[in-house]
């Protein structure tokens, strides 16, 4: 690396780096407005005018755009040179000709970086005696605002929706002083990262509507180093609270995952926080009473179950509570699992081992693939992987989508390939056979299966990604194995069903979800334990866990969220959301990483840990320090802090994994169900009022081909028959939805006791 | 001088191809085939054929810089996206004689191998754009356009694209994101659009008045061609002469005649009573002159070193009823309208600088204005992404020298003092 001189300080540089990016990667400040590390360069806005010194005697200074200069050696730079600072002036008061001096009403005021830029270098006083320019704003629905008259034209807003983000609906219009970013008319913005403008925008043309609706001044927010609860990817965020609630979420730079954005769960699902009929008050059997009351009653509970106890952990609670309570369980002598449904425990149990023996890439690495399968809907379930894809795909990876329902990846992948949910497995082993005979040319290649198997077989960096909770552990197994057979090049990534799925599977035993659910429906349970899970509102198993639960002496259940769980609750323990708790989650690579407590509530209320350390303490369990259940979970692991990296477990490799059996068995009906989920869709999330305020309609959704042969009519309504009853639902017709295929959200999957890949009677209603 | 460009250009309308050919068109394709694709960029080189979009950079040498070895596919584009005030010659190319245009893209486009070419025509000639389309239609029938033209083995074809507007269309790297269906924005200087234009591939872009002398360059000859210029310039100029003049009119001279000649013995002069006080030599972008130069000779050089450019060769004329701040104000005015948006000097600083004059104008100026003026101008002019706000500026920064005396008299008297005379432009 070779260096280059800015006003005597030196810089160093990469090979393609221009002025600026060397100058602001090495901490050297130039004013600037366009230019955004992820964005690149464009040289629109003028504002980083640095001095270049000649090279040669006869040559004069010469002001350029640092962002367009390429860094040499030798070269010598001056951003105070009185040329550059009165270039910088210009555009400044430029700017200002048009932007209201509204700062202090403006949402963006604190942190605007045109107020910082303007107090830097900009003249003091104003000189332009017209008019300024005015527009009209556009609603773009319920998570962003729009404020075009403080709109500085940096681009930023379009690069990052069009080229980043691959968006289709906000763009520049018109031109002159009146260029327009906005969408074509009035309407939600459709793209899953829309949020990201708000921080991508240097000034307050788009900012937070949720923020915005519960405003405080930014200076004013308390924040702490966080993690997003929301999905596995673990992205790196800063929340900010205000007088005891929860305001908002921001990005916070993490440079291996999410860098500079969060997709908008991440960003405006923290609502569910604040949610109104989100459990306040501790209840025993219907009567509200206070903490220590409750506790009492659970604590009488577990004594008078001995053994007869079970205790469900969740893939959304924190390490040390999983941990924490399978301690207290198995010393009491009862059963614990960290799931609520087997199948989803064994696809992220043989997900975690197979990412434990063959390595996982980091977000930031997936985008240097050159060829991506994904298997399931990634956008739903973890936004951010799809995020990277879409940079890979920008850097001209080929991708391949297998899905069942619509999905926003597939309508932009180079072979997009539609599977009922059950044929997924199916189309991967064949893929593996396919690259096993480097058959390419194999015949009645219906699917694009062919094309799909040589760009992967032909690609130097594959990456597969698979959606673990539709996957099943069938699916996860044939992933790996297309994977391995793709070489040592190949990278394989699942997506897990939960911010903390993989620190769940490696407290959890195998098989113990179908050991504490049948000894639930046994009876030979008495008292059952729940944390942060909702077994009653499980899609395939919910059903069941409804009906054996009234077998139960009592439920007691620890949540911050409402759900069926803790409404059937014998005993409600109320306990603090993530930003009102620290605590650990492990992501889908395997990172721990630590969120601080971001602030406290007027009343708080206690974390499930410290619920469940007063119940062991009660008990004399002696299991009441968590970070002694999480050091026997880790040994050896020094634990992060806040804020830090987060540490990635060495792979600790247990190879005797059974290969699981594809079971159909008790299969009846004739259409399959698919999970139509979206990016929203998530237990914390779907108690964000504006983001559920977008949620698509509840329908059973089919394929027009499948229609035409049910002979259904487009307005028609079903009904759907399962296992667990009937219900009806109005008909919608999608073409991205796969042949003999009927797309559920989750709620009516659960009402009538079907999972993915399950199997449903649909009639048509009269 | 020798007439070559327009005397098949009458008011009876275009010539088509039989008519066309009988008067000795498409000869000049026998004399190109006859050469390697390289001996037709010497011929061209060797007549010292420059630009006539307003840079004046050598035609040749533009052609001969891209490379032979440039990566196919390449592309020629022919810039007919005519916008610039007071300039109408490539108009009259356009409606006049389309087949002279066709066979001239043919010979360019074998110079430089390129298989597939565009003519990007200002959208407010879609009638000539018409006219040009029958006669690609009629070329093709004819075998001249297609594949194996006249059976040289050479394959082209040529298609009119209409601009959907806006002046920055004409400059090449705007004309070809506008082409490629993006908004009109200039991109960065490098990587060059002869490397990486069009689709990303190598890209030659030539003006409408450029290219058409390269037929009768071919059929005449080199030296031919040079010696139709005068006073230092080579080959013909088409001048439009507009403004306060008494017949505003278009003519083919030697390149190298003087302004004087051009207003005063083909535009009548000025107007009866009345004194030219500055004209702009080269379109609305080009910095005024004084009456002292119009002995200027209107080539690329002379012009330079009289502080002005020649830019379109199309002169404005101003006389003395002429509000030159008010001439100036309309023209920023323009400028402030087609800046494309794209970098903040141009796209707020010129709106800016009008908005003074319009105070000035209007009575409301403010002692002190023409300095912020000339800080305008200093803070736009270099800073700018592209060549448009430079250009915008030229001829406000000059008239603050040229017609100091009008800009003072109208912060002195409170407004403009032609406002009184009954006239104002």
């Amino acid at each position: 690396m070779t260096a280059f001189e800015i006003d005597a300080r030196q810089v160093p540089f990469n090979n393609g780096d221009n002025i600026l990016k060397a100058a602001l990667n090495a901490g050297v400040e130039i004013p600037h407005f366009c230019y955004h590390h992820a964005l690149g360069s464009l040289g629109a806005c003028r504002l980083c005018a640095v001095e270049v010194k000649p090279e040669q005697p006869e040559q004069r200074p010469r002001v350029v755009m640092a962002c367009m200069e390429p860094a040499r050696a030798g070269l010598k730079v001056s951003v105070a040179a009185p040329a550059a600072l009165r270039a910088r002036q210009g555009v400044i008061e430029f700017l200002m000709t048009n932007h209201p001096h509204d700062c202090p009403v403006c949402d963006e005021g604190g942190e605007c970086h045109l107020q910082d830029m303007t107090v830097a270098c900009g003249p003091p006083y104003r000189r332009y005696r017209g008019r300024k320019r005015t527009f009209i704003n556009q609603d773009l629905g319920p998570l962003v605002h729009h404020e075009m008259n403080r709109c500085i034209t940096c681009y930023r807003c379009t690069r990052y929706y069009q080229q980043y983000a691959l968006g289709t609906d906000l763009g520049a219009m018109r031109l002159r002083n009146e260029v327009y970013f906005g969408r074509f008319q009035d309407g939600p913005l459709e793209s899953p990262f829309a949020g990201n403008l708000v921080e991508v925008c240097p000034t307050g043309v788009f900012t937070d509507k949720v923020f915005r609706s519960r405003f405080a001044r930014v200076w004013d927010l308390d924040t702490a180093p966080s993690i997003c609860p929301h999905c596995s990817v673990g992205c790196n965020t800063l929340p900010g609270a205000r007088l005891g609630t929860l305001r908002r979420v921001r990005n916070r730079d993490h440079a291996e995952l999410n860098r500079w954005f969060l997709c908008d769960r991440g960003r405006f699902g923290h609502q569910y926080t604040e949610h109104p009929e989100r459990p306040w008050q501790a209840r025993v059997r219907g009567q509200t009473v206070n903490y220590s009351d409750a506790l009492g009653a659970a604590l009488d509970q577990l004594q008078r179950a001995g053994a007869a106890v079970a205790g469900v952990g969740s893939p959304r609670e924190d390490l040390e509570s999983n941990a924490l309570l399978q301690r207290l369980i198995i010393r009491h002598g009862g059963f614990f699992a960290a799931f609520t449904d087997p199948g989803i425990e064994a696809a992220t149990a043989h997900a975690v081992r197979y990412i434990n023996r063959m390595g996982t890439p980091t977000l930031a690495a997936m985008e240097h693939a050159d060829a991506i399968l994904v298997a399931g809907e990634l956008t739903a379930v973890a936004p951010m992987m799809d995020l990277g894809v879409r940079q890979a795909s920008r850097n001209k990876a080929k991708v391949g989508v297998i899905h069942h329902v619509a999905d926003p990846l597939a309508t932009l992948a180079d072979y997009d390939i539609r599977l009922a949910p059950r044929q997924t497995s199916v189309a991967l082993k064949r893929l593996q056979g396919m690259i096993a005979t480097t058959a390419e040319q194999s015949s009645g290649d219906e699917h694009g299966l062919a094309q799909l198997a040589a760009t992967l077989m032909h690609a130097q960096h594959p990456l597969l990604i698979g959606v673990v909770e539709t996957l099943g552990a069938y699916g996860v197994a044939a992933l790996a194995k297309l994977a391995q057979s793709l070489g040592g090049q190949a990278a394989l990534a699942y997506a897990l069903p939960g911010p903390n799925a993989y620190g769940a599977a490696i407290v959890n035993e195998d098989g113990a979800t179908q050991k504490v659910l049948e000894a639930v429906e046994t009876g030979k349970v008495r008292c059952l334990v729940v944390t942060a899970a909702d077994p009653l509102g499980d899609t395939r198993t919910g059903w069941r866990w409804r009906e054996a639960v009234g077998r139960l002496d009592s439920l007691i259940v620890m949540d911050c969220v409402d759900s069926a769980t803790v409404r059937a609750a014998d005993i409600l323990i109320p306990t603090a959301a993530w930003a009102e708790r620290s605590g650990y989650f492990i992501n889908y690579e395997g990172r721990v990483q630590c969120f601080d407590r971001v602030f406290e509530r007027d009343k708080p209320l206690p974390a499930s840990v410290a619920v469940i350390a007063d119940l062991a303490n009660a008990l004399d369990l002696g299991a009441g320090e968590p970070r002694v259940a999480i050091a026997d979970l880790l040994p050896g692991i020094a634990l992060p802090l806040a804020g830090e990296p987060g540490i990635r477990l060495t792979p600790r490799v247990r190879l005797d994994v059974p290969p699981p059996i594809e079971s159909v068995a008790g299969a009846t009906g004739h259409w399959q169900v698919g999970l139509a989920s979206w990016y929203g869709d998530d237990p914390l999330a779907d108690h964000a009022a504006a983001l559920s305020s977008l949620a698509p309609a509840s329908t059973a959704t089919i394929a027009p081909d499948t229609a035409r042969i049910a002979e259904l009519a487009t307005d028609a309504r079903v009904m759907l028959r399962g296992p667990a009853g009937s219900l009806p639902l109005p008909l919608c017709i999608d073409a991205n939805v796969a042949e003999d295929t009927v797309a559920l959200p989750r709620s009516a999957m659960c009402q009538i006791g079907v999972g993915h890949g399950g199997y449903v009677e649909l009639e048509a209603m009269p | 001088m020798e007439v070559v460009l327009t005397p098949r250009i009458t008011p009876a309308g275009p010539l088509g191809l039989e008519a066309y050919r009988v008067a000795g068109g498409y000869t000049s394709l026998e004399a190109a085939f006859d050469l390697k694709p390289d001996g037709v960029i010497d011929v061209v080189e060797a007549a010292q054929l420059r630009g006539r979009g307003g840079a004046g950079f050598p035609c040749g040498l533009k052609w001969r810089l891209r490379g032979s070895d440039a990566p196919k596919p390449r592309y020629l584009i022919c810039n007919l996206d005519e916008s610039e005030p007071g300039t109408f010659k490539d108009r009259v190319l356009l409606y006049g004689d389309p087949h002279q245009l066709v066979e001239s893209m043919i010979i360019a486009a074998y110079a430089l191998q390129v298989q597939r070419a565009f003519i990007f025509v200002r959208g407010e000639y879609a009638q000539g754009a018409s006219g040009l389309t029958t006669a690609i239609a009629e070329a093709e029938h004819a075998g001249l356009l297609g594949d194996n033209i006249a059976g040289s083995g050479f394959d082209l074809r040529l298609e009119v694209h209409v601009s959907a507007g806006r002046y920055i269309c004409g400059e090449e790297s705007a004309l070809v994101n506008a082409l490629e269906g993006r908004r009109p924005n200039p991109r960065p200087r490098m990587p060059r659009i002869s490397a990486q234009g069009l689709w990303g591939q190598p890209t030659t872009v030539n003006n409408v008045e450029t290219l058409v002398n390269v037929p009768h360059i071919l059929r005449n000859g080199a030296e031919w061609f040079r010696n139709l210029g005068i006073h230092g310039g080579t080959g013909p100029k088409l001048y439009g002469i507009s403004g306060k003049v008494d017949r505003p009119c278009l003519v083919e001279r030697s390149m190298g005649s003087t302004a004087r000649e051009l207003i005063y013995e083909h535009a009548g002069g000025p107007q009866a009573q009345r004194q030219i006080i500055g004209f702009m030599p080269g379109g609305a972008s080009t910095p005024f002159l004084g009456p002292d130069q119009l002995d200027v000779v209107m080539d690329f050089e002379a012009v330079a070193q009289a502080g002005s450019r020649l830019g379109t060769g199309a002169i404005i004329v101003l006389d003395d009823l002429s509000c030159p701040v008010a001439v100036v104000l309309n023209l920023m005015q323009f400028f402030a309208r087609e800046s494309c948006g794209f970098c903040t000097p141009c796209r707020d600083g010129l709106p800016y600088a009008a908005q003074i004059l319009s105070d000035i104008v209007a009575g409301r100026g403010h002692v002190g204005d023409l300095l912020l003026l000339e800080e305008l101008c200093e803070k736009i002019a270099p800073y700018s992404f592209c060549a448009f706000a430079p250009g915008a500026t030229m001829p406000l920064q000059s008239s603050l020298r040229v017609f100091r005396d009008h800009f003072e008299q109208h912060l002195a008297e409170g407004g403009c003092p032609y406002a009184n005379r009954g006239q104002r432009p």
